[in-house]
């Protein structure tokens, strides 16, 4: 967690605050205090200020998808290059997914990781343990060990579950023991390609997996959610179908579900470079679905982002696209990518945009995503004016799969603050702190 | 000398494709001798052939190539090596050109951006196999009077398109030809979206010869999609999607790109028959492979002059 030697007050005087959670919007100066929201108002004083004049202040974002490849992949990602990339891009809180090396299946991993975030994240961590042992779909974990030792939620993610029957009896399972379920929508009878299902593929001559892999994985999985009365997540949603199939269970179900920046500007048009960058899971669909999960997010059927960050080593994405691993990197961009390619084009407003990256999910994981008086102190700051190009160079995390790599963006986070101490922080002249 | 790779069909307009017919032709009549004289050229198939490796090796050493052979077994390629080292490695050690086959889609290109010396793709994965489908048109264009007799004949490409690379070049190459195309598969055999490819689909051999193919264009169906999920049975695939003597009576001709499995895609009787242009796709591939090694390497400019 973040360094708590910090003074324990802040004052953020004159920035333009947005949070749609209370319905501010406007400037004024949010005074921090012993961790908390202690005042939003115009006029504020403060023993230590800092002049956002110019800059946004949002509710930090909260990313529910994280591949921080620890245990296991270090030389990838660990927690403190995780939680500094998270922290770059304005995240204030993930959740981490448990298909590591080993498994986060058992208690004893789970303490362990939960000791190591304590010392070394920058940002609220949460941990997913696995809903099954391995991720296999077969022997349920100790839900109730896994939650006491300091698990968040369970989720197999990286894999579906093979067997309607099996997960019907985790989502039971899981609901006894208090955790939310974070599921991974793919039947692996139809997902059996590289990428989409398409012209792109069959042009390539590449293996496709059809939309209906997801989509009836997806349906399976909310019919279950709304017969066992579980709080269930679907996570990166990528098919038109499935985002439709999903508001029809919005009042039918405890259900919520995200999509990806990248399912929301990326298309499979991407994979005819058959550059094993361009793999990812689900694959990138065509504009059809890609507009479609636009739609969805605009109209908060899809309650909002997750970036499922997930590093890469350059030997496993320098391949062929058939023998590459799938997933990008996520947390840098995130923001940028999505006022870039969806705010400034029109297609989605600034408020719905912070709704999804910071109230919705703050709101899921309890106790974040506002700037509620009596709230975390958890902010995110932003220059929307300024404009950068994402390079190796630039990116934060120890991986550089980014799809983005060489695209100029609009708008950056400056600074982002975790319990009121800055844990990332390019302030220089524009964000003074003044003792 | 300006070198380049060749990776793909898809980009080549016709004129690219007549240029290096003409040159197979010159090759061919004995016209251009010696083109790579000292010259290296690297055959690298991470993947089994025959004939593509024979008729590659041939071509190089008929114009005075050196040539070496790299393959799976007894190379650092089995040690695990990565396709981007191994290519670096025979970028590094001075080959003039290299020759790869790999089962992975896109390998040609991704070692193409790592190799100085040009690549030439003999077959990646599902994707390309350019040589063959420049063979089967010199190949044609011999049976039927010179390339621009191609132009408005009728072509039926038969069988396992999903998973034939052969398939993904001979259509674009057919198409730059002038001729029209239609494919014949059943749907598990097609690509999801096959109006991608554009030619429109036919249900059987009968059907491809009413619609008046000139060409029955035959893909190899591999021998563990015989039957199961994509199939029914041989018995079925080679009723509805075999060449027997029967369809050839109109004189259509009929190519395989090999190897034929007999009874399946051709009746036994036909693959040598007078109406089968095999033995000359076959014979074709080494004057088409040199003039692919010749133009690739810039060693065509130096015959030229």
């Amino acid at each position: 967690m973040p360094n708590h030697n910090v003074p324990n007050e802040l004052l953020i005087r004159q920035a333009n605050v947005l949070d749609p959670s209370t319905g501010l919007d406007g400037v004024m100066d949010v005074r921090l205090s012993s961790g908390l929201i202690a005042e939003v108002g115009e006029g504020l004083r403060g023993t230590r200020e800092l002049d956002a004049e110019g800059l946004h202040v949002f509710p930090g974002f909260v990313d529910v998808h994280a591949h921080w490849r620890t245990p296991g992949r270090e030389d990838e990602e660990d927690i403190q290059s995780g939680s500094a990339a998270a922290a770059a891009g304005g995240f204030t809180g993930v959740v981490m997914m448990p298909n590591t090396d080993p498994i986060v299946d058992r208690p004893v991993v789970v303490s362990g990781l939960a000791r190591r975030v304590e010392r070394e994240s920058r940002v609220r961590a949460r941990i997913s343990a696995a809903l099954h042992v391995g991720l296999a779909g077969e022997r349920l974990t100790e839900m109730r060990l896994l939650k006491q030792a300091g698990a968040f939620c369970v989720s197999d993610d990286g894999l579906g579950t093979t067997s309607a029957g099996v997960l019907r009896n985790g989502m039971l399972y899981a609901r006894s023991a208090g955790l939310p379920v974070i599921l991974h929508c793919e039947d692996h009878t139809l997902a059996t390609g590289v990428a989409h299902d398409g012209g792109a593929a069959s042009l390539a001559g590449l293996p496709g997996s059809p939309a209906s892999a997801e989509d009836a994985a997806t349906a399976t999985a909310l019919i279950l959610a709304a017969e066992t009365g579980t709080k269930v997540h679907i996570t990166h949603v990528s098919t038109a179908l499935s985002a439709v199939l999903v508001g029809f269970f919005e009042n039918r179900a405890d259900v919520t579900a995200d999509t990806t920046p990248h399912h929301l500007t990326l298309t499979d048009d991407a994979v005819s470079t058959l550059d094993g960058l361009y793999r990812v899971n689900p694959p990138l669909r065509p504009d059809y679905d890609r507009g479609g999960v636009e739609r969805a997010l605009r109209d908060g059927v899809l309650d909002f982002v997750a970036t499922d960050h997930a590093p890469h080593a350059s030997e496993e994405k320098e391949l062929p696209i058939e023998e590459a691993a799938p997933g990008f990197l996520g947390h840098e961009t995130a923001f940028a990518v999505l006022y870039t390619e969806l705010v400034l084009k029109g297609r989605l407003s600034l408020t719905r945009l912070i709704e999804a990256m910071s109230c919705a999910p703050g709101r899921w994981v309890g106790g974040g995503g506002s700037l509620a008086v009596g709230s975390p102190a958890d902010l995110t700051l932003v220059d929307l004016s300024e404009e950068w190009k994402v390079g190796r160079a630039t990116l934060v995390s120890r991986s550089s799969n980014s799809p983005y790599l060489g695209r100029t963006l609009k708008g950056r986070v400056v600074s982002t603050i975790v319990g009121g101490a800055p844990v990332h922080d390019r302030t220089g002249a524009k964000f003074e702190v003044r003792a | 000398m300006e070198t380049r790779s060749f990776l793909t069909l898809e980009d080549a307009s016709r004129e690219d494709i007549r240029e290096i017919l003409d040159l197979a032709r010159a090759f061919a009549e004995g016209r251009v001798g010696g083109a790579l004289v000292d010259k290296t050229v690297c055959l690298a198939f991470f993947e089994a052939s025959t004939r593509t490796a024979v008729s590659f090796e041939l071509a190089a050493r008929h114009s005075g190539a050196h040539v070496i052979s790299l393959s799976e077994k007894g190379s650092a390629i089995a040690k695990g090596e990565s396709l981007i080292d191994t290519v670096v490695t025979l970028d590094r050690l001075g080959a003039d050109a290299i020759v790869l086959r790999h089962q992975a889609v896109g390998a040609a290109a991704l070692a193409s951006r790592h190799a100085s010396a040009p690549v030439i793709n003999a077959g990646d994965g599902c994707g390309q196999h350019p040589t063959q489908a420049l063979l089967d048109l010199y190949a044609l264009s011999d049976a039927l009077g010179g390339f621009e007799r191609l132009r408005g004949r009728r072509v039926a490409v038969v069988g396992d398109v999903l998973h034939s690379r052969v398939a993904r070049s001979v259509i674009p190459g057919f198409r730059q030809a002038g001729m029209e195309l239609a494919l014949v598969a059943p749907l598990t055999l097609l690509p999801p979206d096959a109006g991608a490819l554009g030619p429109p689909v036919l249900s059987s051999v009968e059907e491809a010869v009413e619609w008046g193919a000139d060409v029955l264009y035959m893909l190899r169906l591999q021998r563990e999609r015989m039957t199961g999920a994509l199939i029914p049975s041989v018995g079925e695939y080679a009723r509805f999607y075999g060449v027997s003597r029967r369809h050839l009576e109109g004189g259509a001709l009929v190519m395989h790109p090999g190897p034929v499995n007999r009874g399946v895609e051709l009746s036994g009787d036909v693959v040598l028959d007078g109406s089968s242009l095999i033995p000359d796709q076959v014979a074709a591939g080494v004057c088409v492979r040199s003039a692919v090694l010749a133009l690739s390497t810039g060693a065509a400019q130096r015959v030229a002059a």
